[in-house]
Formats: structure tokens, C-alpha cells, sequence
């Protein structure tokens, strides 16, 4: 994780959003007098992250971990964080990361904005004014979505990615089905996915016996394991049983009784996880083939 | 020209309005701060409010206090207070022009202002023809007189022909100051030097390497309080008459041989000569209805206080546009502006055609966007360029990255307000940024041509809702050329 070289912050309670704008100009302008710079800010992307208040503490870590690896706009909706129904409060940061051995700098923008409960339901409104044109903009949802709900619909109206953690639901074979409604609408993808790859590589390269298997068993969280046996499914056109031994991470996995090696592969933290979700463009036809044939 | 004004007296018709609140005196104020007045210098507020000289000062003191952009001094108020005086008076009256030419002989007397005059009407279009008349009875020989006048300038090219000739029977062209304060903006002026003092831009400037260009003015906000103006305007007269047509004469002009007023303004008009007017089929007029506007639900158009229930008031307008001329044949100019849309913004977007073949198997089409430059002219001022670069790692992944020049960051200033450099020039004598006559009368008949197709249906009013970017058609007035609007 980088040390920003300088963070300026600025905090308001019942603001309009013309007033976060205004706080952002003026931080930017701040921070680029404290570090000389920066005076040309490089932008890739807006990224919304909806974070329900018990995933407030999470959401943050995962975002000091990554901002200077994407030069962004970030902003947290927390839905429910302000008392009153239309209160709207707001923590904005505009941080200079140092690049190596540079006189130059990266410009990261952190928007928090804590919403009632009635301005929670309209939530485009809310981020339109804030986007940064012409960029990419990803939607990280923390927690199981609401499917069908209004809030969701709308972010997944103005998000070109959305980006769930399906271990983060409590039954989430269940909702993959609902989750499937959304691949005709936006490019998604799911951090459990990503967690799978090492077991998927092992599985993959079992082959030809893995095309046979018509059993999987997992000792892992659900998410993983039921994405494991749809990519299965999917891959080889046929039903795979599956059984599941929860754990907090994949710790075995046997086709049709006979145990894979365990892979090695290198620890990501949750900052790397969602860093690789946010390089990710377009559809990953394979990704929802796997969780059409999850649910 | 002379950065310092010569002495002079400001008199500001409609000085008891909204305007002088929020704009005219925090902008003298800001120039009191920086001593950009001259020394020898007064103000005249003339309204129908029954003040005193001291009621006034109260009045503007609180509005700068209010809408200014620095912090209250009280000793550069004070300067600006002292030199600053009222008048009560109904326009109208047989004695108000001998009221007026009254005070100003005792503030040349008092003030040194050597009978130098710059008349600021502040008044909505009905009461201008009378205050013209009264100015253009009474110059007298001494000193010169400039005359400042608010938009808008008529509500259709006869009406605003009608009104030019008033003007110029009393005043030469190079008296008038007809303020778009668009043209007062930092960035607007940075169009200019983006373009003409830049040698890498005026090559690609065409439509041989331009696809489209996209100009939007849009905002967030309602018509605040102000129903009676905007039943009659509506975001034609309101907006596109003016703004935005400005917009797209500095975005198509000409490179101008120098950058004075007439050189400039010339250049101005050919484009606006060279417009092709747009058919039907190329305009979209829309109006909100109720909506959500930073998770707040507000009321439809119609249901706001003062509006007709049945009002057939257009809240926007997008429209398709051809600038008839070798650089620009066949690119069109799609320009939209609205109240109640997503955000405030305005920008003029560039958008260069595609690399005609890029050889990255690898890189989905999906990922690569066509270049696009950015002028943000507000909120956020500067200028943004897309481009495509390779993602660092193994393979050819690539991705849009956007390089921000943000002016506050850049140069570690605050801009300053438009009407600050307006009413600056227009003590100068710089009429660079004001719009000339032949300007005004093209822009009018390029917008009587689109009214008068207009009243030949009944619009299906609202046909988009508060908080969205208008109506479903304007989007399909440009998925039928296969682009689509930038929604952010």
C-alpha cells in the first residue's frame, strides 16, 4: 500500500452536491500547492461503491489499498448513514500519491457521501452530477444487491461494470439466477470468481479425467464452490453434482472422489482482488455461462 | 488598450434586481479588492425602490457579503461604498432623464469622473426601448458613454432588429456592449487560445479529422422562482439563442487575424451566417416532468408555482447542426441544453473520428473509445483529452485514460467571475466579448426559423423527467447517425 504524499479533506453535514463540487475543486487546488503539483490529473475511471454501513470499515481499507494504482474518482454511497430521511453529509479527500524516484504525483479522489433513507432510493441522481466525463464507470456493491429493487437499477442504468463479491451473500446459488438478469444489461463480475482461478487452473489441467466428472466436492465458502461446479457445467455441457463443506476459503477440492492438488498461488489481499475487477473490460462470456449454470 | 479604465460612472439601471444583487456588485467588488477601478470612479444604482444612498449600500453590502467570491474587507467595501450613490425613480416619468443627468453632474463634480459614463441596463426587455431613449436625449459633448445591455436582447430578430435600431439611431456600435456573459468566462476565452495558440490543434481542426462535436449546457436547477421570464423565453430564447450559439461559433470560427473585437466578431458571424437552418427532423424540444434530482423528487414543469398547468414551454432543446463550409461540410454539431437534467454542466466535446485500423488483436473494440477533447466550461474548468494507452503488463490490453488540465490546479489562481471581466472591458472600451448587432440578428434568425416549425404541432409535454438527459427523441436524433450522446 503507497503512502499518499499529501491528503486534504474536507467534511460537511446536510450539503448540497454543488457544494462537493466545490470542496473538490478547492481540494485539488490545495493539494497541488502542498505537493507542486499535480497540475494535470490523469483519470481513468469513476468508481462508485454502494456500502451498506456494516461494510463501511472494509470499503475503505480495500480503497486506501488501491488508489494510487488507479488514478480515479472514488465514491462511496452509504445508504442508510445520514438520521434523517433526505440528509445528505458528505467526507471528501483529495489525495497525491509520489510516483517512484518523480517529482511528479497521482491525484486520488475519495467521495464519501452518507445518505438517508429516502435519498438512498434514488441513487443515480446522486452520482450523475459527480461522474467524471467520458470515463469508464465501475460499481463495486457490497453485500448480497437488492435485486429488482429500485437502487440497483438505477446504478446498473449509468455503471459499464458492476462488481459484486458473492461470498458476501448468505445464499448465493439462489440469487445467481437473479444476478444472470443483469448480464444482458452491464458487464459483470464477482470477486469469488476471481478467487477461483487457482482451483480452476488445477481443474483445468486435470484434464481429460475432469471431463468425465459428474461429482464435485468442495470444502470451501459456497460462493466459490457452487461457481466452481456451474463453470464445470457450463465447460462440459453436462450436470455435475455438487457437494459443499463450508470453510472461510477453498481449502480441497475432489472430482468424482479424487482429491486435486492444492494449488499454489500467491495471497491477493482485497485491494489486489478488486484492483484486477477494475482493469477488466467488457463481458466475460465464460464468467456467466459459469454462474447461469450455478444457480 | 489601457488595463486601468479611465474615470468613469457606473449606472446601473434595474439596481434594485436580482442581478445587481448577485452578479454586477460582487463583481465590482472583486475589482475594488484587486484596484482594478479607477481611482476616479462612482456608481449610480437607478430603481423604481423608494432607497436612500445609505439603503442601497446596506442593500449591496449584504449581497456581496452574500455572492462575492473573496472574503469581505471591510476597507475595500468602504472605498466602494463611499463612491457609491442611489437614485429613486420611475423610468417612465417625463423627469427621470433630468433626475439622472442630476446626479451625474454632481458626482462629475464630487468624483472627477469627468462626465465619462457606462450605463448598465439591467431591465427586462420591455423597459429598454424607454431607457434608451432617455440615455440617447441627454449626452451631452463631454466625456464618452458606453452602453451595457442585458440579454435577451429582443425575443425574436424583428423585435430585436427593432431594437438595434433604436440603439444605433442614439449610439455607434462601439458604445454598445451587448453582454453574453458566457463570453466573460475563463474557459470560453481558452477556446480561443486552445485553438489559435496552439500549433498542433488547427491542423486536425476539420471535419476531415473530426467526427462530431458535442456542446451541452445543461442544469440541474429549475426555473427558480422565475416562471413569468421562462413562460415566455423557454430554453430557445433562454439558452440556445444565445450560449449556445456562441459556443459554436468560437468552437467553428475562423482563425481571426488578430484578437480584437471586430476581427473576432467577424469570424462569429460567418459561422453563424454559414448555419444551415435545422429542419425538424433535427430538433428536439422537451419539457420535465416530476423526477429526482440528487435523490430529492421535484415537481414537473408544469406543476411549478406560476407555470401554466398545460404550459407548452420547451425546459430543452437539442438540435443537429451543419456549419455550411469547407472546414466543417457534412460534421454535424449536436448541441443540447435543459433545465432539470442529471448535472450542471456545460462542455464543448470534440470528438475525433476512430484510428482507421488499430492492429491490437487482443484489445476488444469495446475497449477502445475514439479520442475525445473536453473543454469543461463549467463546473471544474479546463480541459480534458481521452486517449487510448496500453495497460502495463504482458499482452496489449488497452484502456481510455483521461488527461485533466484543470485551470484552479494549474495555475494556483481563482478565476474570476465572468461579469468582473465584462464589465472591466466594457470600461475599456473592449468590446471583444460582447456580441456585435449582425451577431444578435443571425443568432434570431437561425432560432425564428425553429419557433415557427414549432407551432405547427402541440408538443406531448412532459416527455422526460426531472433528473434524466431529456427526452427519449434526442437520443434517437443521434442513434440514427450511430453515435450516441456523452451522458457523463
Amino acid at each position: 500500500m503507497g503512502t499518499a504524499a499529501h491528503v486534504e479533506e474536507w467534511t460537511g453535514e446536510n450539503v448540497s452536491l454543488a457544494e462537493v463540487e466545490e470542496a473538490l475543486t478547492m481540494l485539488r487546488m490545495e493539494s497541488g500547492r502542498e505537493t507542486e503539483g499535480p497540475d494535470l490529473r490523469t483519470s481513468v475511471m469513476t468508481h462508485i461503491a454502494w456500502v451498506p454501513p456494516e461494510w463501511h470499515e472494509a470499503a475503505w481499507n480495500t480503497l486506501e489499498g488501491m488508489a494510487e494504482r488507479h488514478p480515479s474518482r472514488a465514491i462511496l454511497l452509504i445508504p442508510g448513514g445520514a438520521p434523517g430521511e433526505d440528509d445528505l453529509a458528505a467526507r471528501v479527500q483529495a489525495a497525491a500519491f509520489p510516483l517512484g524516484g518523480e517529482r511528479r504525483h497521482v491525484a486520488a479522489e475519495i467521495v464519501e457521501l452518507r445518505l438517508g433513507a429516502r435519498r438512498a432510493r434514488a441513487p443515480q441522481s446522486i452520482v450523475m452530477p459527480l461522474l467524471i466525463s467520458g470515463l469508464p464507470v465501475f460499481c463495486r456493491w457490497r453485500g448480497r444487491p437488492p435485486f429488482g429493487q429500485r437502487e440497483l437499477e438505477e446504478i446498473a442504468g449509468l455503471a459499464d461494470r458492476l462488481v459484486v463479491d458473492s461470498r458476501e451473500w448468505p445464499q448465493p446459488a439462489g440469487d445467481y439466477p437473479l444476478l444472470a438478469g443483469l448480464f444482458d444489461e452491464l458487464a459483470v463480475s464477482d470477486i469469488a470468481w476471481r478467487r477461483t482461478l487457482p482451483w480452476r487452473v488445477g481443474l483445468a489441467r486435470d484434464w481429460p479425467e475432469v471431463g468425465s466428472c459428474r461429482k464435485l466436492a468442495v470444502r470451501g465458502p459456497l460462493a466459490d464452490a457452487h461457481l466452481l461446479a456451474g463453470w464445470l457445467r457450463a465447460r462440459l455441457e453436462h450436470e455435475v453434482e455438487l457437494t459443499v463443506e463450508p470453510a472461510d476459503e477453498v481449502e480441497a477440492v475432489a472430482v468424482d472422489g479424487r482429491p486435486l492438488p492444492e494449488p499454489v498461488s500467491e495471497a491477493l489481499d482485497p485491494s489486489d482482488l478488486l484492483s484486477g475487477e477494475l482493469e477488466t473490460f467488457g463481458r466475460d462470456r465464460v464468467y456467466e455461462a459459469a454462474v447461469r449454470a450455478a444457480g | 488598450m489601457a488595463q486601468t479604465p479611465e474615470p468613469c460612472a457606473l449606472v446601473i439601471f434595474g439596481a434594485s434586481g436580482d442581478l445587481a444583487r448577485r452578479k454586477i456588485f460582487p463583481a465590482l467588488y472583486a475589482l475594488a479588492v484587486r484596484r482594478l477601478l479607477p481611482e476616479r470612479f462612482a456608481v449610480l444604482g437607478a430603481a423604481r425602490s423608494e432607497w436612500t444612498d445609505e439603503d442601497f449600500r446596506r442593500q449591496m453590502e449584504a449581497a456581496v457579503r452574500e455572492f462575492g467570491r473573496d472574503e469581505f474587507r471591510q476597507d475595500a467595501w468602504d472605498r466602494l461604498a463611499e463612491s457609491t450613490h442611489y437614485v429613486a425613480l420611475d423610468f417612465e416619468h417625463h423627469m427621470a432623464g433630468d433626475q439622472i443627468a442630476r446626479s451625474l453632474g454632481e458626482i462629475d463634480e464630487e468624483r472627477g469622473t469627468q462626465g465619462n459614463r457606462v450605463y448598465y441596463l439591467a431591465v427586462p426587455p420591455d423597459a429598454m426601448p424607454t431607457l434608451v431613449e432617455l440615455i440617447g436625449e441627454r449626452r451631452t459633448a463631454a466625456g464618452w458613454t458606453r452602453l451595457i445591455v442585458e440579454k435577451p436582447f429582443g425575443r425574436d430578430q424583428a423585435s430585436a432588429r427593432e431594437l438595434n435600431e433604436l440603439i444605433q439611431h442614439r449610439f455607434t456600435e462601439d458604445e454598445v456592449f451587448r453582454i453574453d456573459h458566457y463570453l466573460g468566462k475563463e474557459t470560453v476565452q481558452n477556446m480561443a487560445a486552445l485553438r489559435f495558440a496552439n500549433g498542433i490543434f488547427e491542423p486536425i481542426w476539420n471535419r476531415q479529422f473530426i467526427d462530431h462535436v458535442q456542446i451541452t449546457v445543461a442544469e440541474s436547477i429549475g426555473i427558480e422562482g422565475r416562471a413569468g421570464y421562462y413562460e415566455r423565453a423557454g430554453a430557445i430564447r433562454d439558452i440556445f439563442q444565445n450560449h449556445m450559439l456562441q459556443l459554436v461559433a468560437l468552437t467553428a470560427m475562423e482563425p481571426p487575424t488578430d484578437f480584437t473585437a471586430d476581427s473576432v466578431r467577424n469570424e462569429k458571424v460567418k459561422v453563424l451566417k454559414a448555419i444551415h437552418t435545422p429542419g425538424p427532423k433535427h430538433v428536439v424540444r422537451g419539457q420535465y416532468g416530476r423526477g429526482y434530482i440528487e435523490g430529492i423528487e421535484v415537481p414537473g414543469y408544469r406543476e411549478e408555482a406560476g407555470v401554466d398547468p398545460a404550459s407548452t414551454t420547451e425546459t430543452y432543446v437539442a438540435a443537429k447542426l451543419f456549419v455550411d463550409n469547407w472546414r466543417w461540410a457534412d460534421t454535424p454539431f449536436y448541441v443540447r441544453t435543459g433545465k432539470r437534467l442529471p448535472r450542471r454542466e456545460t462542455t464543448i466535446a470534440i470528438q475525433f473520428k476512430r484510428a482507421p485500423h488499430p492492429p491490437f488483436a487482443e484489445a476488444a473494440a469495446e475497449e477502445l473509445r475514439p479520442n475525445v477533447l473536453i473543454v469543461h466550461v463549467q463546473p471544474d474548468e479546463g480541459v480534458s483529452l481521452a486517449i487510448a494507452a496500453k495497460v502495463p503488463g504482458l499482452g496489449m490490453k488497452l484502456r481510455t485514460v483521461h488527461m485533466d488540465f484543470v485551470y484552479g490546479g494549474a495555475f494556483q489562481v481563482e478565476m474570476p467571475e465572468a461579469y468582473e471581466r465584462l464589465i472591466l472591458d466594457a470600461m475599456r472600451g473592449d468590446a471583444t466579448l460582447f456580441t456585435r448587432a449582425d451577431e444578435v440578428d443571425e443568432q434570431w434568425a437561425i432560432v425564428d426559423a425553429i419557433v415557427a416549425s414549432w407551432k405547427r404541432d402541440r408538443p406531448a409535454f412532459p416527455n422526460y423527467a426531472a433528473g434524466t438527459w431529456g427526452p427519449p427523441s434526442a437520443d434517437e436524433l443521434l442513434h440514427r447517425d450511430g453515435r450516441s450522446w456523452r451522458h457523463h
